[in-house]
């Protein structure tokens, strides 16, 4: 009997024992539980803190570089909105939209860009090229097709050779969609490689065709164009192969020959 | 696994949670949406197809302007469009889950199929995400619903399997498991990872916005 008691002690007691561990043990786990909910929570809150904090902070340096200025509508402008190239009796008026942040544009003026520079030059079309900024939501805040494009009309106002220089230069050095683009400073670099001016170089800052872009931009969405590249040949729009090289320059002689 | 006790709101929905009808439907609700993101995105790319010059070109009022997402050799790796998979696995989940609503105990050995399967799904879905978000520099938002419906079904599916034991775990990674999910830390890590992907993507793209 008293060894039975004596065992019912010991037993007590490890039963006791056992509880308390088993106690100690569910407190831990509460604390470790209620220490991932913290740390968890926090760092939600962090993330949060920070997506806003960078958004704000983007949208507020966005809107500080863009007070628009004054219309200034370049010379060589059209009435629908583009730079004209070339000589005016020519038969055939070869209209382009694109911006330079297109990488189909990109794709087209690699394949075309040549012929059609060299057939304006020669007289054989007009060239009018409109170039439009809609892209600009794709490159990280920096503006790139208003960046680039106002340098392409910049340079067109002193010397409408480097102008197509430049374009074919910024289409072959395309930035992919989505990224900051082509710095000032590159732009700068190949507005010199395509022969412009210091001057005109240092005047692409002041984006005094920025509200002209913009303009002709929407001018283009008003006319119809759904998209770019979109090509014209007499105001008709050209359905056909614009990505394989001589296939455009054929379609252009096709109408130049039923004219 | 301790069930979650108490009366409070929190409590009940803490049981709720754990339930096959919350699990199922929120597992239904995922895969109808994956299903939804897959087909717009199996007829898109059967549109790009067919008219290649449309494919080839910046549109002004597409959210997705260039297209550049659906014309990458990411967005057909196998050689067909990578929406036809979703096309493909999307109506077994949503099988899986309505049987399984209806009262159906699947083999364990089948769930854990299931699992394997959908992992690999995952990491696909999140190998093409990070493509698009660092390589492609575009996204599109039907992939990014594909992104986060499969997300959220790869967490209910994971969610049942640990409660039923369907994953030939040890005992001490089950055990571990189970704790982790009976204190919803499970809730607290799937929160944290979308919240991070969010505001990666928000980041990145509401200035551009703007």
């Amino acid at each position: 009997m008293s060894k039975q008691g004596k065992s019912s002690t010991q037993g007590r007691e490890a039963l006791r024992r056992r509880q308390q561990a088993q106690a100690a043990a569910e407190r831990r786990m509460k604390t470790i539980v209620r220490t991932a909910w913290i740390a968890g929570i926090t760092v939600i809150a962090l993330i949060i803190g920070i997506t806003v904090w960078s958004v704000t902070n983007a949208r507020s340096s966005n809107t500080a570089g863009g007070a628009p200025g004054a219309l200034v509508t370049p010379t060589r402008a059209t009435d629908a909105g583009a730079l004209r190239f070339g000589k005016d009796d020519a038969k055939v008026t070869v209209a382009v939209y694109a911006d330079f942040m297109c990488p189909y544009c990109g794709q087209f003026e690699r394949a075309n860009g040549a012929s059609l520079d060299a057939a304006a030059e020669a007289g054989t079309i007009v060239l009018d090229i409109h170039p439009m900024s809609f892209l600009d939501a794709q490159s990280g805040g920096t503006e790139y097709s208003t960046r680039a494009a106002n340098a392409f009309v910049t340079i067109a106002e002193a010397d409408p050779a480097a102008a197509l220089r430049f374009n074919q230069l910024l289409f072959a050095n395309q930035p992919g969609e989505g990224t900051s683009g082509l710095s000032d400073d590159q732009l700068a670099s190949f507005a010199t490689q395509a022969g412009a001016s210091g001057e005109v170089i240092a005047s692409f800052a002041k984006r005094t065709f920025v509200p002209w872009i913009d303009q002709i931009t929407q001018q283009a969405f008003d006319a119809g164009v759904k998209g770019t590249p979109t090509v014209k040949l007499n105001g008709q729009v050209y359905s056909g192969d614009i990505y394989t090289p001589g296939a455009l320059m054929t379609a252009i002689e096709r109408v130049a020959a039923g004219a | 696994m301790p069930e979650p006790t108490g009366t409070g709101v929190l409590h009940r929905v803490r049981r709720v949670r754990q339930s096959n009808a919350w699990i199922f439907t929120t597992m239904l609700i995922s895969a109808l949406l994956s299903l939804t993101a897959s087909f717009v995105l199996s007829v898109d790319a059967i549109v790009l197809a067919a008219d290649p010059q449309a494919a080839l070109a910046c549109n002004i009022n597409a959210v997705l302007s260039c297209g550049t997402v659906g014309a990458s050799w990411q967005a057909s790796l196998f050689g067909f469009p990578n929406a036809f998979l979703g096309l493909v696995a999307e109506p077994v989940v949503i099988t899986i889950a309505v049987a399984s609503l209806g009262g159906v105990r699947f083999p364990r050995w089948f769930m854990f199929a299931a699992q394997i399967v959908y992992t690999l799904g995952l990491i696909f879905a999140y190998w093409l995400f990070f493509q698009a978000f660092f390589v492609i520099g575009a996204l599109c938002p039907w992939c990014l619903l594909v992104t986060l419906s499969t997300t959220l079904v790869f967490t209910s599916l994971t969610h049942v399997n640990i409660r039923d034991g369907n994953l030939y775990l040890p005992d001490r990674a089950s055990r571990a498991a189970r704790t982790l999910i009976a204190h919803d830390l499970d809730v607290l890590l799937v929160v944290l990872w979308l919240v991070g992907i969010t505001a990666m993507v928000v980041i990145k793209y509401l200035p551009l916005m703007l």
